[in-house]
């Protein structure tokens, strides 16, 4: 009887936690602690990182294989909701929200503000050329790329598909980045822009009739779908998502996509993601590349954004001129690099409200990143 | 709904079953045939007999059960398909995944199993193969092949899988059945692949310049095709609210000029302006009020409101002791 309880107990240990704990376990869950404390100290994309950061909790608690616990283990409940993952199913749902949440009026009012969203995009293939010289192969050179989109849902869905095996270090790059863009556009904005130039005022939008804003989803998806059939999963259900909202006869719908669907999913997203940050596969010096890329990525996209108001300005006439302070905005990172063109323009000047003009170049962004994200595709795939 | 829009329906139902009907069956291709089957693949029971391989082109699976094998297409135009091989419906390893094949054992012994035919090209008349649908009617494929076949220990079939015609250098339509280098049953045709596209594109473009050039370029011309029909957007609807605009205002000048003509410029009280005028009229002529607080709230049922959801409804009702 001794010896049955003895044994049970050392049993019961070995399937334990701490018998199988490793310091990388630890040091992830750590990380995981670090998320959440930022969302909810700072507020930094909470709705992302608190589900990330408790993804990376649940993905590093150690366990023995095989009990089907694991989000790599078939069967496993985790890895059933890591499906829509892995598959890239849930990106374009997400896609779907941002479309039914979207007004593109700022940029049907405006639409010379498109091609800074364009021009931002240029962060995506110089990371790209970047992680080829570092000797990352094409196909993980291109999810790594895919990052200076600054759109989490298509980094996912571009490393579903061509390098599954980086995804975890590739999406949480991605957000982790997303949540800092506060921290690392400005300087770069202060640094490529001159005092006069930041003080530019724009003209203020026209008003939208209800008849462009239905046209525009339906005219965008087959003007881009046609020239990146690849990108259709994600660029349809955009324009779907905003089809559904400027209808305006099906509100039940698009309340659903961007209230209840999007947050049902971001939920799934995030969590699924941070568990597939197992210590195992995530603490290796490759995930250390890929920050370090993704940091760059983003640094060029926003410098090109900015670089290109500059250009584009000497084209311009006067009173149609853009602040270049919009530039960062070209990025897909929705709303947060516009609100942060439009804080950097009133420490300038205090009635130069710039967030609605910089909408325009940040779902020009969201357009631009899926575009990509179909060449990519394209290419690689 | 009147008649015009249910024919319409109809006929859109319609058109997507043949749709449908296009990405199943009508997928599938003969792909190779080995008859002198000497010492080649052998069946379950370790004989060599001649082999057919089918070939599923679509990108989704294909169940080939229900459908007719044969090298006697007499029957196809009466339907008449009594001595065709119809290939069991009850089986379901007849699922075909995308892009994969499905050997049939052609050796006129159907009592051997499912992959087993009821003719023998060795002992047939004709020098063809066909697959036909379960309707007994539609060919799905029709595979000849030379008499050369019968006497030659060598595989017969498409070159690319399931592509029977392909375009020579100088852009001719030439055939792409040949006799066929490997024996390959139920795996693809050509072994030598080449490069794969990763490895070409690290070989043509090793610094990623060419597909970062290429990619911006695309990137900027799909975003320069909105921002143009942005553009004539912006243009005709400018005009029309400058016309909407210089009506506006030429109505408002004749109404100015003529107030008998407000009448007809205005459409109208709005619905709650008439309920409003009808509900005083009502109170007026009934009088059964003697005074009110003169607000008359409308109240539109709410995004939620369901009759289901009715208190009367959903409770239990408890008959009362009288």
């Amino acid at each position: 009887m001794k010896e049955f309880f003895i044994d049970g107990l050392r049993q019961f240990f070995d399937y334990s936690g701490f018998a199988n704990c490793e310091p990388g376990n630890l040091i992830m869950i750590v990380v995981g602690l670090i998320f959440i404390t930022l969302a909810i100290v700072k507020e930094y994309e909470p709705m992302l990182l608190i589900p990330i950061g408790f993804g990376i909790i649940l993905g590093n608690i150690p366990f023995t294989d095989g009990l089907q616990v694991g989000v790599y283990e078939n069967g496993s409940v985790l890895n059933y909701l890591y499906f829509g993952v892995l598959k890239g199913v849930y990106p374009p749902l997400i896609f779907l929200g941002i479309g039914a949440m979207t007004d593109f009026s700022a940029l049907i009012s405006n639409p010379k503000l498109i091609l800074i969203g364009a021009a931002a995009q240029c962060g995506i293939f110089a990371a790209y050329a970047a992680a080829l010289a570092l000797g990352f192969t094409p196909m993980e050179a291109g999810a790594i790329g895919i990052i200076g989109g600054a759109d989490g849902p298509t980094a996912i869905f571009i490393s579903s598909k061509l390098a599954p095996s980086l995804m975890g270090a590739i999406a949480i790059s991605a957000y982790s980045y997303m949540a800092l863009v506060p921290v690392i556009q400005p300087p770069i904005m202060r640094l490529l822009t001159t005092p006069k130039e930041r003080l530019i005022r724009m003209r203020p939008p026209r008003a939208v009739s209800h008849r462009e804003k239905v046209m525009f989803p339906l005219l965008c998806i087959l003007l881009t779908a046609f020239l990146v059939p690849t990108g259709l999963p994600l660029l349809g259900m955009l324009f779907f998502g905003n089809l559904l909202k400027e209808s305006s006869v099906t509100k039940r719908l698009a309340n659903t996509a961007s209230n209840a669907l999007i947050d049902i999913v971001t939920i799934l997203i995030g969590l699924t993601v941070g568990c597939s940050t197992q210590a195992s596969t995530f603490l290796k010096w490759q995930s250390v590349e890929i920050f370090i890329l993704g940091a760059f990525s983003f640094v060029i996209a926003t410098a090109c954004g900015v670089l290109f108001v500059k250009i584009f300005n000497l084209f311009l006439k006067e009173g149609n001129k853009i602040n270049p302070l919009i530039g960062n905005s070209g990025v897909s990172a929705v709303p947060d690099s516009a609100r942060v063109s439009n804080v950097e323009g009133l420490k300038y000047d205090k009635t130069n409200y710039l967030l609605m003009h910089a909408m325009g170049p940040n779902v020009a962004g969201v357009i631009g990143s899926a575009v990509a994200a179909g060449i990519l595709l394209s290419f690689l795939y | 709904m009147n008649i015009k829009n249910r024919i319409l329906i109809f006929c859109i139902v319609l058109l997507s079953s043949f749709a449908v009907f296009g990405q199943q069956v009508s997928d599938l291709r003969i792909n190779e045939l080995l008859i002198a089957n000497d010492s080649n693949y052998t069946d379950e029971y370790g004989r060599h007999v001649p082999w057919l391989e089918i070939y599923n082109t679509a990108y989704n699976s294909v169940n080939i059960a229900g459908c007719y094998l044969t090298d006697d297409t007499t029957g196809l135009s009466v339907g008449d398909y009594s001595n065709w091989y119809r290939i069991p419906t009850t089986d379901p390893t007849t699922l075909i995944p995308q892009r994969s094949s499905l050997v049939f054992f052609l050796d006129n012994n159907p009592l051997y199993g499912t992959y087993h035919t009821n003719f023998n090209p060795r002992e047939s008349k004709t020098r063809y193969i066909a697959l036909i649908n379960s309707n007994g009617k539609t060919l799905i494929d029709i595979f000849y092949y030379p008499d050369a076949l019968l006497n030659v220990e060598q595989s017969y079939g498409c070159y690319d899988d399931g592509i029977k015609t392909t375009i020579d250098e100088n852009g001719k339509e030439i055939s792409g059945i040949g006799m066929l280098e490997y024996f390959t049953p139920g795996s693809a045709n050509k072994v030598n692949i080449g490069a794969t596209k990763q490895e070409h594109l690290q070989k043509s473009d090793p610094y990623g310049l060419g597909l970062a050039i290429i990619s911006i370029s695309v990137v900027f011309v799909a975003l320069i095709l909105i921002y143009l029909m942005l553009k004539i957007f912006g243009h005709v609807s400018t005009r029309k609210n400058r016309k909407a605009a210089s009506e506006a205002n030429a109505n408002t000048v004749a109404v100015a000029q003529n107030p008998i003509d407000e009448q007809h410029i205005d459409e109208g009280p709005s619905g709650e302006e008439l309920a409003a005028i009808t509900m005083a009229l009502h109170l007026h002529l009934t009088g059964q009020h003697d005074e009110e607080s003169e607000i008359i709230t409308i109240e539109s049922p709410s995004a939620h409101y369901s009759p289901w959801a009715q208190k009367s409804l959903v409770m239990k009702r408890v008959n009362r002791r009288k």
